[in-house]
């Protein structure tokens, strides 16, 4: 059973590691590429549906056990029922037809309740940003007062009442940027490739395992 | 009927009655779509009471939101996926005939996925997850040096000194990118040289962070003025701008 | 006081921005708006683009960032469609669908560009980078028909495509991931088209280092990208307006931070 369980999954892990790898720099090779990303795809395509799972079981628990807030949840899984019975008739067309964007009911739904709920939950951001900023933003020491320095100077030069105040706003804020945050950002971005590439190696050599979750016993 | 109870009932009759005057004028159209305006206006209204305090209302539309989102994106999966790159392959259609059989094997493999919620067989779901995994850090390793790495490196290094000679500016972005590095050695003790050199790296990532917290002041705000755009211009129909 | 001031209501701070904002939505006041070298790239790539020249833009945002992307995608589409190019549009979201759909009719109705002869919506298709890489080799595979149900090799907008490397320009709009990152690991470094991207404004700085090595022809960044394109187009419109509240919701931002930190000073010297 460790074989199945442990040694298989691993030396999965390995082969499509190694694949992958290759498959980039041989060129006839771009057969297998094509057919390992459809085939990445429908894998991930599932993984979703496992996701939408987890989420509903958790919903679905905390009704049946009565749990705080199980009124709640009963909101969720009812929200669920029925845009999802909206997108199968699809129009009348039904689950096997192709699907119509432009369809009525979930056509409504999401232009009126998931467009306007994602924009004002993300936009409620602004409110917390001004506040923290307020209570903690402090020019303690003189990194800090950088960091001040360079916010103050961006946050004015990206907009127009930037320009209006003085004509080096924009330009100084074009240069910071350009220069010292480019160059800060090109130095995380390589420190992170070299710890994402060590880590991919470590998966397919087996030596990261963690992805395989825990042992049942 | 405490404070906020009370607040919150000023608040509900308020929005019918403003509804109601919006109904009455003409300004929303007793349809699909005056009722949708309703909708979205009180959905935000109501996400936007969080900033008082965590409310009942709020805590309803927020869970009606999860399972809207949670079913729309099931249903993008299923028509655009499932549907398209599984069944109708393998039933074959008016350009492809003849069922493609090779999909049955990531069909499989993204079943196996699923007995993770069956108890004694959720081993299998490790055989995909190792192609998952697998194939996802295979194709990430040569793809990072190509593009990240050797992309990144070669025109920080080689733009030093161009044809019109010594350029200030790509060598400060030298500077910056190998003091950074320094800095992420945490290997290294960062004493003498090397303490001086990270204390550089701190001051470009300390403009960096500046920059990033501008930028995100900025992305913030644009999504405030949306809402606010919406629920002026669209809902209250106030001409914007209107002075 | 100076206690006082430090431990302000939250609330007082909201209701500040709340008023501030919607007061600069509802007075009109100007201010010139000029391009920065990153969007003017990438109307400039647009530009360069000939009548019949097919575009693929990817609409990888959904309704949380709509606000920041959405003018920039209809500036971007009102640009292409009035120089008649094709516009392929696809999304890696599976919540992108409803928005980009919206978008594209919304600016091709005032063309009268035709469905399949014009421009072509791919739809969503789960798998992220791997869609990408599908793309790449071979468009067929990674999308056999549209979101209408049409065969690629139907439309006259994508007959003749094959895959990426048959598309001059490609225009990614995201507000994550997938988004600039994988377009470049998985497209533009192994099929070498030019690649622009609008982000939202969180995103943006991080997008630099790839404008500086040219994996990124340009960069449209936040709302203020947008407005800076919609004035390069001529068409000043719902980003430009944003400026104004934009603008003024900086100002009182910046104000409770120096104010706070006023306050902060006073408060030490004092002990």
């Amino acid at each position: 059973m460790t074989f199945l369980q442990r040694t298989l999954p691993l030396a999965i892990a390995m082969v499509a590691g190694l694949l992958g790898i290759l498959t980039f720099y041989i060129p006839v090779w771009e057969e297998f590429e094509t057919r390992s990303a459809i085939w990445f795809r429908i894998v991930f395509a599932f993984a979703m549906i496992l996701g939408i799972h987890s989420l509903l079981h958790m919903h679905w628990t905390r009704i049946r056990r009565n749990q705080a807030g199980w009124a709640y949840s009963a909101v969720t899984v009812g929200a669920f029922a029925v845009t999802l019975l909206f997108a199968i008739y699809n129009s009348g067309a039904g689950p096997f037809a192709v699907q119509n964007l432009e369809s009525g009911g979930l056509g409504w739904i999401y232009d009126h309740i998931q467009v306007p709920a994602g924009a004002t939950m993300f936009s409620l951001l602004a409110f917390f940003i001004a506040s923290a900023a307020f209570r903690t933003f402090r020019a303690r020491s003189p990194e800090a007062a950088i960091l001040l320095v360079a916010a103050i100077c961006v946050m004015l030069g990206r907009v127009p009442i930037g320009a209006a105040i003085s004509p080096y706003l924009p330009e100084l804020s074009q240069w910071l940027m350009d220069t010292p945050n480019m160059a800060a950002r090109r130095g995380i971005l390589i420190g992170v490739s070299l710890g994402a590439i060590a880590t991919a190696l470590r998966i397919i050599f087996g030596i990261e395992r963690s992805w395989l979750g825990e042992d049942r016993r | 009927m405490n404070k906020d109870q009370r607040l919150l009932l000023l608040v509900l009759i308020a929005f019918t009655g403003i509804n109601g005057i919006l109904i009455a004028t003409g300004s929303i159209q007793l349809d699909a779509k005056g009722f949708g305006l309703i909708v979205g206006a009180g959905v935000t209204l109501a996400i936007y009471s969080f900033l008082y305090g965590d409310n009942p209302v709020f805590k309803l539309v927020e869970h009606a939101y999860v399972g809207v989102v949670a079913a729309y994106e099931f249903a993008q999966v299923w028509y655009q996926n499932i549907l398209s790159d599984i069944i109708h392959p393998l039933a074959g259609n008016s350009d492809n005939p003849e069922p493609i059989w090779s999909i049955i094997v990531p069909t499989v493999l993204g079943s196996f996925l699923l007995t993770r919620l069956v108890g004694k067989a959720v081993w299998l779901s490790r055989l995909a997850f190792g192609l998952i995994v697998g194939l996802g850090a295979g194709l990430l390793i040569p793809r990072r040096i190509s593009a990240y790495l050797i992309q990144q490196i070669e025109p920080t290094v080689g733009s030093i000194f161009t044809s019109t000679g010594f350029d200030p500016n790509a060598a400060f972005v030298l500077i910056g990118v190998v003091s950074v590095l320094v800095y992420f050695s945490f290997s290294l003790e960062h004493k003498g040289v090397v303490g001086v050199v990270s204390r550089v790296g701190i001051w470009f990532l300390m403009v960096s962070f500046g920059a990033s917290f501008g930028y995100t002041v900025m992305a913030r705000l644009s999504l405030l003025i949306g809402q606010l755009t919406f629920l002026m211009q669209d809902w209250l129909h106030v001409p914007l701008p209107l002075f | 006081m100076i206690n006082r001031l430090q431990t302000l209501d939250r609330r007082v701070i909201y209701a500040v921005i709340f008023v501030g904002v919607a007061l600069a939505l509802l007075i009109d006041f100007k201010f010139p708006i000029s391009a920065t070298p990153n969007v003017r790239a990438v109307y400039q790539g647009v530009e360069t683009l000939d009548k019949g020249q097919t575009i693929l833009i990817s609409f990888d945002f959904g309704p949380s960032t709509v606000t920041e992307l959405g003018p920039m995608a209809r500036a971007i589409l009102h640009h292409c469609f009035s120089k008649e190019l094709r516009v392929i549009a696809v999304t890696l979201l599976p919540e992108g669908q409803g928005i980009t759909q919206s978008i594209l009719e919304e600016v091709a109705t005032e063309y009268d560009a035709k469905y399949g002869e014009d421009f072509v919506f791919l739809g969503y298709k789960a798998g992220n980078e791997a869609v990408i890489l599908n793309m790449g080799q071979d468009l067929r595979r990674a999308f056999d028909k549209d979101v209408r149900g049409n065969s690629l090799a139907t439309m006259a907008a994508t007959r003749s495509i094959t895959s990426l490397r048959d598309i001059p320009y490609i225009i990614d709009l995201t507000s994550g991931y997938p988004g600039v990152e994988e377009w470049i690991q998985f497209g533009q470094e192994r099929y070498g088209f030019k690649l622009a991207a609008g982000v939202t404004a969180v995103m943006a700085p991080d997008a630099f280092p790839f404008l500086q090595s040219g994996q990124l022809e340009g960069l449209l960044g936040g709302l203020a990208g947008a407005a800076e394109y919609e004035h390069l187009i001529g068409r000043e419109g719902q980003a430009v307006s944003g400026m104004r509240p934009q603008s003024v919701g900086h100002v009182i931002i910046i104000g409770f931070i120096l104010f706070g930190n006023l306050a902060y000073f006073l408060g030490r010297s004092r002990t």
